[in-house]
């Protein structure tokens, strides 16, 4: 693959990029809610991380409500059974 | 902290909006991306710090003693301990109990014993790559290609930049120090390439990597000796492929992570598996370690400048040390050789009647891609195999088929395919895409980032294999 190029594009700014780049980390967490929670579970060990745990909680359950969590999960099982990948 | 890991999604997050709200504090933003690399770092062994700072140290003083525009007495001297420091470093801690296992076997056969132990140290991550930074810095301001840097924090945060810190790309020091003199500027970098890149860099590492060597290489190269002929040859096909995959992403994620802060890293993979030949496989194949073994190993010995033995001396002799710095095991070693051998057979080819008669002709083009190929996959056994019996076992199966059924899953030859297209697609598709991205603004860029996104975590598979090249 090639390295970047070096055309500056028409309007770049770097807190657009950031907008962008959150805004697809949130709406992944959204879809895929799971690996936050186990995440800051398992190291929720001190009881440090207990109110952005609960955060992600409720970002499960509003995703799980709107049905968008059993989406993603029904897709990752579909994909999995259908290369036969018994792990996932 | 692995790139496609939530640990290091969250580390950006959190480096981006610092890095860019400090930018017109470049001296400050400066000690936050050293602080930064040094979590990094510290996420794998914290008690390895020290080396980092002292690896900068030693290139900080060195670099002030040995500048080019200095008059100074024993600059070749300065310049030949201050690297002398950084292999030491590295030979301590990757290859010293290699070198003791080796004199004791010796001792052995010779019918004596050395009153040797093995050392038995853990190997710092990224010791390697470490050791290529430093050495490039101080022989880049001896040959006065860039000046000495006054600032002790530059050259730190050079060596210890966390996108390239572990598993590269090389960045040249003239590269890189230049960038970190002023605040940088978003407009230089599409933000939609960069966002591909590093999309596609999970992609090939999540799906492509994962799965081959989960589902079919480890399992082959674990125990050649359950599996098939044809399951054993289309093992070796696949970890080319994995191998690729693996690699380019990291560096890809690198590189594309590096320009989102404003830093701008060389390229590092062309296509390699396009390859005509062993020479154009190395110019396309991790190209900033070929570029570093020929300016600051291959041209010091001579390069070609001497006739065709020193050439072919110089080339095995890069391509040995090239194959060692792999990893202290002999299956790196006649990796390399392998390669050495074949560059020098390239080398002479090339230099023919018969190339400058035939070699344009499309049935030369063809036999060299598939001989190249071929080669290169058949020197990969030895790359991912343990050791030479692990070798010998996964041959020796290929010649008598073991007797086993084919148990190659389906998978396979999709994903060795699909590793196939990322050899074939036009090499601007991505720029091209990225500039119409840039152009449809955020709500389009976040749309399609969030979309390829969400289809690599669908196909994603719950078991990950670790990034092959953080062994180095």
């Amino acid at each position: 693959m090639a390295a970047p190029s070096a055309k500056p594009p028409s309007s770049t700014s770097p807190w657009t990029w950031l907008r962008v780049f959150y805004a697809v980390l949130a709406l992944t967490v959204f879809a895929f809610p799971g690996g936050m929670v186990d995440w800051l579970d398992e190291r929720n060990t001190s009881g440090w991380l207990t109110a952005p745990l609960a955060l992600a909680r409720g970002i499960d359950s509003a995703s799980a409500a709107i049905g968008v969590k059993g989406a993603g999960e029904r897709l990752r099982a579909w994909f999995a059974a259908t290369i036969g990948d018994a792990n996932t | 902290m692995l790139f496609p890991t939530i640990d290091f999604g969250l580390f950006f997050a959190f480096s981006f909006i610092l890095v860019w709200g400090l930018n017109p504090y470049n001296t400050v933003k400066k000690y936050v991306l050293l602080a930064l690399s040094l979590a990094f770092y510290a996420s794998w062994n914290w008690r390895f710090l020290l080396l980092l700072l002292a690896s900068g140290a030693i290139s900080y003083v060195v670099g002030l003693y040995v500048d080019a525009s200095a008059q100074r007495p024993f600059r070749r001297l300065a310049l030949g301990v201050g690297v002398a420091l950084d292999l030491a470093i590295l030979a301590y801690f990757k290859y010293l109990d290699f070198f003791i296992a080796q004199a004791l076997n010796l001792a052995h056969m010779l019918g004596f014993d050395l009153p040797l132990g093995f050392v038995n140290v853990t190997l710092p991550v990224a010791i390697s790559f470490l050791t290529f930074h430093a050495i490039s810095y101080v022989v880049d301001v001896y040959r006065g290609r860039l000046p000495a840097s006054r600032s002790p924090l530059d050259i730190v945060l050079y060596v210890s930049f966390f996108p390239h810190l572990v598993a590269g790309p090389i960045v040249r020091a003239h590269e890189f120090l230049p960038q970190l003199a002023s605040p940088r500027r978003a407009g230089d970098f599409s933000f939609g390439e960069n966002m591909l890149l590093i999309l596609g860099g999970l992609f090939k590492k999540m799906v492509i990597a994962n799965y081959l060597a989960v589902q079919f290489v480890d399992p082959v190269f674990t125990d050649p000796s359950q599996f098939s002929r044809f399951d054993l040859i289309m093992a070796v096909y696949a970890y080319a492929i994995q191998i690729y995959a693996d690699f380019s992403a990291y560096t890809d994620i690198a590189i594309g992570v590096a320009a989102l802060l404003g830093y701008r890293f060389p390229q590092n993979f062309n296509q390699p598996y396009r390859a005509l030949g062993i020479g154009d496989f190395w110019r396309r194949w991790h190209m900033t370690l070929s570029r570093w073994l020929r300016d600051y190993l291959y041209i010091p010995l001579g390069g070609n400048r001497h006739g065709a033995l020193a050439t072919t001396r110089n080339l095995m002799l890069t391509m040995l040390l090239g194959g060692l710095w792999h990893g202290a095991n002999w299956t790196f070693l006649i990796w390399g050789a392998m390669h050495g051998c074949a560059l020098v057979v390239d080398h002479a080819w090339r230099r023919s009647a018969a190339f400058a008669r035939w070699g344009d002709g499309p049935i030369v083009r063809v036999v060299d891609w598939a001989l190249t190929f071929n080669f290169v996959c058949l020197t990969w056994v030895f790359f991912r195999a343990p050791s030479l019996d692990a070798v010998g076992q996964f041959l020796g199966g290929v010649w008598t088929d073991n007797g086993a059924a084919s148990t190659m899953p389906a998978v396979v030859l999709p994903l060795i395919a699909c590793g196939a297209l990322t050899q074939l697609a036009p090499s601007r598709a991505r720029a091209a895409i990225g500039v119409v991205l840039d152009n449809r603004g955020a709500l389009a860029s976040a749309a399609f980032g969030f979309v390829l996104l969400y289809a690599i975590v669908v196909m994603a598979p719950s078991a990950a294999a670790p990034f092959i090249y953080f062994q180095f």
